[in-house]
Order: structure tokens, then sequence, then C-alpha cells
């Protein structure tokens, strides 16, 4: 502790983050919307609730809020800790100091963990005015939420600093810790659906997985079971066990990335360009069935197609067409597996559920795919200079523009295609569903040019791809996730018409209401979903045109 | 075809608000010769540039090149000017003939011809090895190279080169300057930019220099060092540096009024600037030795580029800043 305490890293990381201008936005941003999910529900009559009942409402708006904001913006500040330092040079005077590898990563973690805590000490004025209305315990409620999601953000920095050390770039960093936190708050969630209420090692093994999610924990703090709980009742331990793995973790990735924090983090050798062409048949026999798209192999030159298209294929950070492949390969085997399930188990589950599921899990895809395709688009070429050798060629700024784009719709297309076997099977088990499915699969569509469209308008705002990734992150989770959310307090706190209004912008539920899932089927969101999400598509078009011009123009 | 002018800038001025960035620059530049554009950062050098290729616009004057307007006329330009900024601009994951293929593309060659033309502009720049290799693992020099190639590909009339010698080792600098050097055979016209003055003045035909937006020289090193070489600079090797003081006031008085007399005790060593004819220093030479003054050399100091440069760039109080300066 002591070494701590004298950390000079600690102080720098920390007036470093309060004083940047993007620290500054986060913190007004979350303060309104504390203020404004509290606000929401407050009683305007002149009845008192003694059940608590209404403040408990009000309570659950505002824990599920202060979830997703921290999921939003949390990853941001640990994820280009390291690289950035990194790729600037800083990191070799820091090891070339008498701080030990220990000392720099105390430094950095307390420096950022302080940061984000911060945050969370912004909302406790509304948890006051909550707790105030009575009927929330201090410590059932109040304690153990803030407790998960201290330990959340603990967890979350650690994970952050552990790729920040093992990534190139900051906007990889930012990318993969995005992805890795969804995963590690969402997908975690996905295998105890399967297997609720059943017993045996597997059973046990998805019950605790389950618990490494913080919405599993927050949820059980504010009174709603679990995801999918299909009306079980929980033993009420998930929040304590997550108490109990979160530090594991935490750990686990804090001991990992010391390791790492030594001079092995800048030995890496140029890569040589070895090429599949010049290597012996049997290599070239193994490469060509191990790749469907070698991407060590000599390419043809670009054709007639647009070359910026091509390119994109072939050079973006995320997303280049051999891993694109793959991806859509094991989209379809999940989506068969999904099928299995649903033939298996369709009396217990029901077509329809099943097919709720895999709308999420599209949705999922929609949210880790496009921002990282897409929100480099425009800020990875102008933070490399590419942009200026753009344009310098004959290339106009449409076609520059409409290359990118469809490299990232035909991306997520594709992805999205290879969810359709899953469909297929629901529509062969109950062929009445055809209907559903059909409107399904275009509100999925216009979710995809939406979230392809916002995330390149977000690009052309940005110099820089890291911070172009967390911004198309953020929004995007507002609108596919944030909008779920005001759902999931329908009729509490949340009446009817506001539920409808919040998900007229998500494309995602008019999936979900097509597809009469629980929960769902009240509200008609088809076509007006459509022309909503068509509109705001729209006009974010209209916005990268006119940002592109903005660029475009001589100085 | 020598004696034509490809480049023609007249009174080009560009003005951000209140801050003028380039003032009435005027120049021309010959098909096939070099131009060696020099000054201090914000001396108006990217700007210049940056107008020629179409990326700015000018407040007021005109640019064109090969007769096209700079302005008006970029899609012309785009087709004659090859242009290497200060950054690279790599993609990732993308090797050297990828790279070049794209521009390729990127500029309307096909396929079949664009191949050739790959394999042509790698000769030229001594890239051909390299053309595996991805290019953001490639050395600075390397990517220098490669820059070079890109600009070749759609056989430009005219290519500028912003701080090509910039971070490039000895060697490095040398393959470059035979590269520049090679183009100019080939008969294009270059601009290059540069802040390593000696690598301007072994390859230049005409060298302008810019400072604060304004142009402060301009010609062939020969007409810019007669410019400012008006006045000779003399230096006196002492044999002690107790004798600094008096071999200055007889070097002052010998130089005249106004004439600057630079000390430096550590190199024992006194200079003047003066105008007077080299038959008239066995004088100096008679009162330094009338006065006890022991020295080991008289001899001139050969101005070059970078005193040419630092004359109308520096005030001479700046760039004698280690020296004791005194002026007579």
């Amino acid at each position: 502790m002591s070494e701590s305490v004298a950390n000079p890293i600690i102080q720098r990381e920390l007036v470093g983050l309060v004083t940047s201008r993007r620290a500054l936005g986060v913190q007004i941003a979350l303060a309104a919307t504390f203020v404004g999910l509290v606000m929401l529900r407050w009683p305007t009559d002149a009845r008192v609730g003694l059940s608590g009942a209404r403040s408990f409402d009000v309570f659950r708006v505002f824990g599920y809020g202060l979830l997703t904001s921290l999921l939003l913006f949390v990853p941001a500040f640990p994820a280009a800790s390291i690289v950035k330092e990194r790729n600037k040079g800083t990191l070799a005077l820091l090891f070339n100091s008498p701080l030990s590898p220990l000392a720099i990563y105390i430094g950095k973690f307390i420096g950022v963990f302080t940061f984000v805590s911060m945050l969370l000490i912004l909302s406790l004025p509304a948890v006051a005015a909550c707790y105030a209305m009575g009927g929330i315990g201090l410590w059932s409620e109040i304690g153990r939420l803030y407790l998960v999601l201290l330990a959340m953000l603990a967890q979350y920095v650690a994970v952050g600093l552990w790729i920040s050390a093992r990534t190139g770039s900051p906007d990889a960093a930012m990318r993969i810790t995005y992805l890795t936190i969804v995963g590690l708050a969402a997908v975690t969630l996905i295998p105890n659906l399967f297997y609720q209420g059943q017993t045996g090692l597997i059973a046990t093994l998805c019950d605790w997985v389950r618990c490494v999610s913080p919405i599993a924990a927050v949820m059980e703090i504010l009174g709603h079971g679990s995801v999918g709980s299909q009306g079980l009742i929980g033993d009420g331990t998930i929040a304590y066990r997550f108490l109990l793995l979160s530090p594991i973790l935490t750990l686990f990735f804090a001991a990992t990335t010391i390791s790492r924090l030594n001079y092995r983090i800048f030995d890496r050798s140029r890569s040589q360009g070895r090429i599949t062409d010049d290597q012996s048949t049997s290599v070239k026999v193994a490469r060509g069935m191990f790749y469907l798209v070698d991407p060590q192999r000599r390419k043809a030159g670009i054709g007639l197609i647009n070359p910026v298209f091509v390119k994109e294929f072939r050079t973006r950070r995320f997303g280049r067409m051999h891993w694109i492949l793959r991806l859509v390969s094991l989209c379809a085997v999940v989506s068969v597996l999904l099928a299995f399930v649903t033939t298996v188990q369709s009396e217990v589950w029901g077509a329809r559920t099943i097919g709720g599921i895999m709308v999420l899990l599209q949705l999922l895809l929609v949210l880790l795919l496009v921002p990282s395709t897409s929100a480099g688009l425009i800020a990875t070429e102008r933070e490399s200079g590419g942009w200026v050798l753009l344009q310098m060629t004959p290339l106009s700024s449409l076609r520059i523009v409409s290359g990118k784009l469809w490299s990232a719709i035909v991306t997520v297309g594709a992805v999205l295609l290879g969810t359709l076997p899953g469909y297929l099977v629901l529509i062969w088990i109950n062929p009445d569903l055809e209907y559903e499915v059909r409107q399904v699969l275009i509100s999925l569509g216009f979710a995809a040019i939406l979230a392809v469209t916002v995330s390149a308008f977000v690009s052309s705002l940005f110099r820089r791809t890291a911070a172009a990734t967390a911004t198309a992150y953020g929004v995007l989770i507002a609108i596919f996730i944030g909008t779920l959310l005001v759902w999931l307090g329908r009729d509490a706190p949340f009446g009817f018409a506001t539920v409808r209004a919040a998900l007229i912008i998500n494309p995602v539920a008019a999936a979900m209401a097509e597809m009469k899932v629980a929960g769902f089927e009240p509200y008609d969101l088809v076509p007006i979903a459509w022309w909503v999400s068509g509109g705001l598509s729209l006009a974010c078009l209209v916005g990268l045109a006119v940002r592109i011009a903005q660029i475009s123009r001589p100085s | 075809m020598s004696g034509e002018a490809v480049i023609e800038i007249e009174n080009l001025t560009k003005r951000y608000g209140e801050f003028v960035a380039l003032q009435s620059l005027s120049l021309t530049v010959e098909r096939g010769r070099i131009l060696g554009l020099i000054g201090p950062n914000g001396a108006g050098k990217t700007t210049t540039i940056k107008i020629l290729v179409g990326l700015s616009r000018p407040t007021s004057g005109v640019a064109r090149i090969a007769g096209a307007d700079c302005t008006n006329d970029v899609r012309k330009i785009k087709r004659l000017v090859g242009y290497m900024p200060d950054k690279f601009g790599s993609y990732e994951n993308m090797r050297v003939r990828e790279y070049l293929d794209f521009f390729g593309a990127a500029f309307g060659i096909r396929r079949s011809a664009r191949n050739k033309r790959i394999d042509e502009v790698l000769e030229i720049t001594d890239s051909t090895y390299m053309q595996d290799r991805y290019v953001e693992s490639l050395s600075h020099g390397m990517q220098q190279r490669v820059g070079i190639a890109r600009t070749l590909l759609h056989d430009p009339e005219v290519l500028i080169f912003d701080e090509p010698a910039n971070g490039l080792d000895p060697k490095a600098r040398v393959e470059m300057r035979e590269l520049l050097l090679r183009l100019a055979g080939m008969g294009k016209t270059l601009i290059v930019t540069s802040h390593i003055l000696p690598e301007l003045a072994r390859i230049c035909d005409r060298v302008a220099i810019l400072s604060g937006g304004g142009l402060r020289a301009a010609g062939t090193l020969a007409e810019i060092m007669k410019t400012v070489t008006q006045a000779r600079l003399l230096e006196i090797q002492l044999n002690s540096a107790d004798q600094v003081d008096a071999a200055a006031a007889i070097l002052g008085e010998f130089a005249g009024p106004g004439s600057e007399v630079v000390r430096s005790e550590s190199e024992r060593t006194v200079q003047v600037r003066t105008s007077r004819r080299e038959d008239e220093w066995h004088e100096l030479a008679s009162k330094l030795i009338g006065a006890g003054v022991r020295f080991s050399q008289l001899r001139e100091i050969q101005t070059d580029l970078e005193d040419a440069y630092l004359s109308v760039t520096e005030p001479s109080s700046k760039a004698d800043a280690k020296r004791s300066v005194t002026h007579v």
C-alpha cells in the first residue's frame, strides 16, 4: 500500500483522466442520466405508497440505468491505458525507471479505478432520493447494488488493462475490450437459459457461468430473478456468487497483466512478409485446408470493382475476409445448434422463445461486429494519413464512401445470413411462422443498416479510430440495449406509451414483437419501427455526406 | 524542353483570419528541374505545397501546373502531380504490391497495365525486393521509397515531396538523393522540401528560402550565395585565449564601423564579416603581428547554404547565441 501511495503514476493517470474533455463529457452525461432516471418516475401526486412499491420502481429504473451507463463508459478508460503509452514510447521510459512492473500496474489500476468509481459516486444523490422515498433497504438493495457495481468496475478495469497490454493499437484495445465485456456481461447468461431448473454437472457449471455476469446479479438485487427465468424462482445467491467470482477474475487478469509488463511487450520482430505461394507444396496444401481465403496468399490485382471496397476487405483492422468467413461459418453452426435445441426442446421452450433467443443473438452479433467494421471507416483513414492520399486520386468522395459503406453492409449481411438455417428450421417446425420470420428478417436488415450508418456517421466526426469506436459502441448500445431496458421497466415504472415510444427506434424490438416473444406481444411496432430506423439511417447518411464534404473541401 | 516553366506561382497569398501563412509568393520551376523549398517550421512550405496539389485554396494569387489551375482544375492536377505528404499513409495488413495495386486501381490504370507499371516503379525505386512485405512493417526509409513509387504510378509530370529525407539515416539519405536525381533525369519536375540543407545543396537546381510566409531568397545555389555573401567572413585562429579581446579590437577596426565581431574564447577564434578586398588583408595581418597577437591561421570561411538559410531566416543574435558578439 505504501508503494501505491507514493506511486507517481496514480496521480498522472487520475489527473490525466479527470482533466480530459472526454471525462467531463462522461461526467455531465452520467449526472444528467441519473437525475433524469429518478425524475422520470418521481411521484407527482400527493398520495404515499405505504408498501414502498413505488420507490422500488424508481430504484429499479435507476439501478438498470446505472448498470447500463457504467457498462457503456467504463471500458473506454482502461482499454487504451497501456497500449497508448507503449506506442508513444513512455512505457519504455517507465520500465527504465526504478518503478517495478507491480508499481506501474498498481499505479494504472488505482488511477483508472478511482476515476471510474467517481462516476459511481455521481449517482449517490439520485440513489439517496430513492432511499428517502422509503421501502428500499440500505444494505439489502442499495449496499448490495453498489458492492456489485464496485466489484464489476474493478474487474472491468483489470480486463481493460489486460487487453491493453496485449494489443497493438488503442482502437484495437477499445474494440476487444468492449467485445470482451459484452461477452462477460451478456454471453455468460446464455448457457444457463438452456439448463435452468435442471441438475447435473453441466447445469451447475452453466449456473455458475451466469454468475460471472453483473447483469444477473443486478437483476436479482432489483427483484427480477434472471434473464429468461421462465418463472423459476432463484436461490437468491447470484449477487453473492458474483462477489466471489469477480475478485478472483480481477486478480487473475491483474496477475497475468503484471507478468506481461516487461521487455516482452516490445519484443516483436517486424513481419518479413511470408507468402504462401513461395512455400512448399505441403505447406500450401495444409494452409489450403485450414483457410478458405488464405491471408498470406499473393492476391490478384483489383478488377473493375470499386478499389476502396476491395481495400477495406483486405486491410481493415477488424473483419478481414478470412475472419468474416470464419464468423459466418460459426454463425451457421450456432444457428443449426439452436435449431437442434428447438427440435428437442420445442415442447418446453416453444418455437417463439427460440426465435426470440435467435433475434437476441443476432442483436449481439450486430452490436459486436458493426462498430468494429464501421467506426473506423473514415476515422482510420484520417488517423493514418490515408485520407489525403485518397483525395489525391481521381476517386470521387462518393465512390470512396460508397465503397466503404458497402464493405461494411456486405460483411454484416453475410454474417446475418449465416444465421438463416435456424429460422428455416423454425419454419419447418411451425410453417405458420413464415410470415413472422419474414418480418423479423426485414427488421434485422433495418437494424444492420441503422447500425452501419450510425457507426459510419460517428466515424466521420472523429480523427482517432479509438474515440470513434468507443462512441459508436455507446450510441448503438443506447439504441439497441437502452430501449430494451425501458421495456424491462414496462408497466412499472414505465407506461405502455413510454415503452412503445422507446421501442419504436429499435428495429430489433420490432423483430421481437413480430416473433411475439413473451413481453413483446402488446407492442405493434411494424411498420412504424421500420420507418423510424429507415429515417434515422437516412439522417445519418445525410450527416455523413455533409461531414465528407467538409473534410474533403480544400482548406 | 528545358526552359519551359511547368510550375508557375504568381503572388500567392494565404491567410487564416489574421494570420498570414503565405505572402505574395511568386516562383517558377522549369521542366526537369528540382526546386528545393526550405525554411523553418511555419515558413509556409506545406501551405505552398497544399495549394499546388489542390488541398488548399489560396486567398489570392494563382498557381498553375502545366497550364492547369491548381484551384479550379483539381481533377487535372491529380493526374499531373504525384504528391508524397510527410505522413506515409499506410494501411494495415497490406503488402507493398497490394498497396501499389490499390492506388493504381484508384487512378484507373487497367489491371494488365497496372501490373507492368508496378514492376517499373518498384524497379525505379529499388523496392522490388520488398514487394511482399507489409507496408506497416517497413522501416522509415523503405516506406519513403514505397511512397515515391506510389507517386510514380500514374506517371505524373510533376512530383512534390514533403520532407522526403526527414528521419532517414545517412545511407538512406544518400539513396534518397540518388533517387531524386534519377527522377529528375527521367524528365520529372520536382519540388522537394527539406530541413536537411546539405541534401538540397547537392541536388537542387534552384532553391527558394521561405520564412514567416514570405520568400526571402530564390534562385540557383550560386545566385543565393552571391546575394548573401557580399560581405566575406574572416576568421583568425589564435594561439591563446588571452588575446581574443585584443584581436577582436583589431578586427573590428579593420572591418570598419557597424561591423559585427564574433569572439569565442573556448575555440580561440575571432570572426568578422567584411567587405574589404582580399588584397587589403595583409594590412590586417601586419596590425595583428604588430600588436603582438600570435595566431596560427587567418582564413576566409566559405558560406554554405546553411549560412545563407540562417542569414535570411534568423536574427543574427539568435544564430550567434553561443558566441560573444560585438558590434563595432
